[in-house]
């Protein structure tokens, strides 16, 4: 039940910030501040990662296909589970966990301060001022971020394949492409926009109706993290229901 | 460099006496109980809701590579190995560093902040051994249950994807859900998990015992924490999956 | 005469390059109050938590029952913050647990011997000094600013310490309240025979429950002595501090000072 009341509110958030984000242009110059922060921010954790994730992925395709004689198909494997699910939807989880936190602890610690407040009182919307920045700035990075992230992880699992199992860097190559289309890179983007989009008006709105002091902080930034996950591979999976099945 | 190995050193320092303590009794066992029945209960949902869908997306790219071989029996073993070895254990953590790692930085941050921790030292108190040690023995304990909860909602997942919507054979998918999978995924699946536990604990109330500068300060504590943890247990995945599977 | 219980010799502390403390030595005498004011920052709570050895110095020593807070073991550190009570500026209460739970925490940590019924009746004695009686089951989210102090105060002293800190007892409250707390910490005084340690920059309720006045200003101690000797300091800070109006009681007296009546 709170938790229907949790997606009416959020529901309600959005649709607040349509209405105000239709009449209004953003706060000038922002926008690509908070797009610069996100990126750059995002950046080392995400290379990190997709690394990791790359070269796991190397790993268990190899011992997956291994007794059925199959090794050389690590890289069709690499490119279907990586390309197509794991990169995006890691890059998701991570902006989520970097950018997303600190759009809710931002704005939780100015609803503590009761800057929040104060915006309403200096008759500024604060829908606009806090919601609008954001959402564009994350939409204009997301896919690049994603796109980095898919092929770091290529490279990584690349490099994962040819130097620690000591399988040929052409025959992985070879598969890598067969099994990938430029379709795959465009659902890929699709889907970042989706991320993007979900992690910021859930973000936001964790920060916004945060309850006062340290606590609320806290909890506002617990809630937006694991909000936003699960919302990201349920839409995960509802994007690659339509694109895929 | 300097101030990032300096903070590494106050980690490695602060994670040793936590060990210490979460090995030597007296244990608060009453702390630990609640903690970690309190994780299992908050992230249960989570895991749950992560790594069904995960499943069924397996299922669904699966079968679109096992089409092209007219291998479809191999996809319930694809299933179950992705899910014992991979993506429930990683799912499973990255959730508990996301709603009980950033919970207990929270909670430890506002104690910090309301000099809760000062007071208990002021009373002859070892606020790492009563406050900090059963958190981190808790994440330690809750994640490898988290992660068998989360194996049963993926291969879930996997079976209503490939049976119910693509129309598979029920009795197929069952006889080839354990050809590549036996035991020791599982417990690899719970040694991981228990790892991954210790680590997400460390990191997260490392941040919170260590708060400063206010609400703002818990807030940064936070973000670091999901970030940071998440970062060291893909790092430790990659390492243990490198242990275990490989040869 | 016996030792004092806690001994200052020349503490100096830095905080990067804040001087928060420049050299500050003076000995706090046993079964009396001492107060500790000076204006905000000059390291007044500074100065407290190098007493239960939250901080350590940079130079200089601070002993507690003739034990060395910043270079004993942990475990003689534990043994002397046995024997004192603190209370925090806004109770330092664990949310997590009830107001009696809170009280009952350091008897349950550092008395295990005591039954739950003995335990029970401690807190209801320490809760009935500082009156609030009734309260053991109530929630300390629940409690108003002045009941988290009395709560706090009550933790403080339901072990039964030689030396009670308090830091910064009256802040943020009302003056009705912070009225009602200068009273209890003066009949505190009288029926517990303890060393009280008081932070503050509340001058009138200071000047009434003190028997000794430490002066802070700027990291350095400018004034330091017997009550009535520091209020009639002709030092200029100490003046400028104290406010040149301020109604003193005749020495020797038991009287109250106050600020002139409008």
């Amino acid at each position: 039940m709170s938790a229907l009341a949790w997606l009416g509110g959020l529901a309600y958030f959005t649709l607040h910030w349509a209405r105000v984000a239709v009449r209004c242009r953003p706060p000038p110059g922002q926008t690509f501040a908070e797009a610069y922060k996100i990126g750059v921010q995002s950046l080392p954790v995400l290379l990190t990662i997709s690394a990791f994730v790359g070269s796991n992925l190397a790993l268990q395709g190899y011992n997956a296909f291994a007794p059925l004689g199959g090794q050389r198909l690590v890289g069709m494997f690499v490119a279907l589970a990586g390309v197509r699910e794991l990169a995006p939807l890691i890059a998701a989880a991570m902006i989520a966990a970097k950018a997303g936190t600190e759009m809710a602890s931002q704005i939780a610690v100015m609803r503590t301060r009761e800057q929040i407040d104060a915006l309403e009182v200096m008759a500024v919307n604060p829908f606009w001022w806090l919601v609008t920045p954001r959402l564009y700035g994350i939409l204009l990075v997301m896919p690049a971020l994603t796109l980095i992230a898919v092929f770091t992880t290529l490279l990584a699992a690349y490099c994962a394949s040819v130097f620690q199992l000591g399988l040929s860097g052409a025959t992985f190559l070879e598969f890598v492409t067969q099994s990938t289309e430029m379709r795959d890179l465009a659902t890929g983007e699709v889907k970042a926009l989706v991320f993007a989009t979900i992690i910021c008006f859930v973000s936001c709105y964790c920060g916004f109706y945060s309850e006062k002091g340290p606590e609320g902080v806290g909890k506002a930034t617990n809630q937006a993290v694991v909000v936003s996950c699960v919302a990201c591979v349920t839409f995960n999976y509802l994007v690659s229901q339509v694109l895929y099945g | 460099m300097l101030d990032t190995l300096a903070a590494l050193g106050r980690f490695g320092r602060f994670a040793a006496r936590v060990t210490w303590r979460i090995l030597t009794p007296p244990w608060n066992a009453e702390d630990f109980h609640r903690h970690a029945w309190t994780v299992a209960i908050r992230c249960v949902g989570p895991v749950l809701a992560v790594t069904f869908p995960f499943g069924m997306v397996i299922a669904l790219q699966g079968l679109s590579i096992f089409d092209l071989f007219g291998a479809q029996r191999l996809l319930p073993s694809l299933i179950s190995v992705a899910i014992l070895r991979e993506i429930s254990p990683v799912m499973a953590s990255v959730l508990v560093a996301a709603q009980a790692g950033s919970a207990y930085a929270a909670e430890l941050g506002a104690m910090r902040i309301k000099e809760e921790l000062d007071a208990t030292e002021v009373m002859a108190v070892d606020s790492l051994r009563w406050h900090v040690a059963p958190r981190v023995a808790a994440l330690a304990f809750a994640c490898p249950i988290l992660n068998t909860l989360g194996d049963i909602g993926g291969l879930a997942g996997g079976f209503v994807m490939s049976v119910w919507i693509q129309g598979e054979n029920a009795g197929v998918f069952m006889a080839n859900l354990w050809t590549f999978t036996h035991v020791g995924d599982l417990l690899g699946g719970i040694v991981k998990t228990a790892t991954f536990g210790l680590i997400i604990g460390m990191v997260a109330c490392y941040h919170g015992f260590h708060a400063t500068g206010g609400a703002a300060g818990v807030g940064k504590g936070v973000n670091d924490t999901v970030v940071r943890a998440t970062l060291c247990f893909f790092a430790a995945n990659y390492l243990l999956t490198s242990a275990f599977f490989s040869a | 005469m016996d030792e004092a219980p806690v001994r200052i010799v020349n503490v100096h502390k830095r905080f990067g390059s804040l001087v928060v403390l420049d050299g500050v030595s003076f000995d706090i005498p046993r079964g009396q109050t001492t107060a500790i004011i000076g204006p905000s920052g000059t390291g007044k709570s500074v100065m407290l938590k190098h007493i239960v050895g939250l901080i350590r110095p940079d130079q200089g020593e601070v002993c507690v029952f003739g034990t060395d807070m910043a270079r004993a073991p942990e475990r003689e550190v534990y043994a002397v913050r046995r024997r004192l009570g603190m209370l925090f500026q806004d109770g330092a209460l664990f949310d997590s647990l009830s107001t009696g739970d809170n009280i009952a925490f350091p008897l349950k940590q550092h008395h295990p011997d005591l039954t739950a019924r003995q335990r029970r009746e401690r807190v209801d004695e320490v809760l009935e000094m500082v009156e609030l009686p009734g309260l053991y089951d109530r929630p300390t989210p629940a409690l108003s600013g002045g009941q988290r102090k009395r709560v706090g105060l009550a933790r403080a002293i339901v072990t039964r310490p030689e030396l009670v800190l308090f830091d910064e007892p009256n802040s943020g409250l009302d003056p009705m309240t912070s009225d009602a707390i200068d009273a209890l910490i003066g009949h505190l005084k009288e029926t517990l025979h303890v060393t009280f340690v008081v932070i503050t920059h509340d001058i009138v309720g200071t000047i009434n429950v003190a028997d000794h006045i430490a002066m802070l200003y700027q990291g350095k101690l400018v004034a330091w002595g017997p009550r009535d000797d520091v209020v009639r300091s002709e030092h200029e800070i100490v003046r400028r501090f104290l406010g040149r109006n301020l109604v003193l009681p005749e020495p020797g007296t038991a009287g109250h000072a106050r600020l002139p009546s409008m």
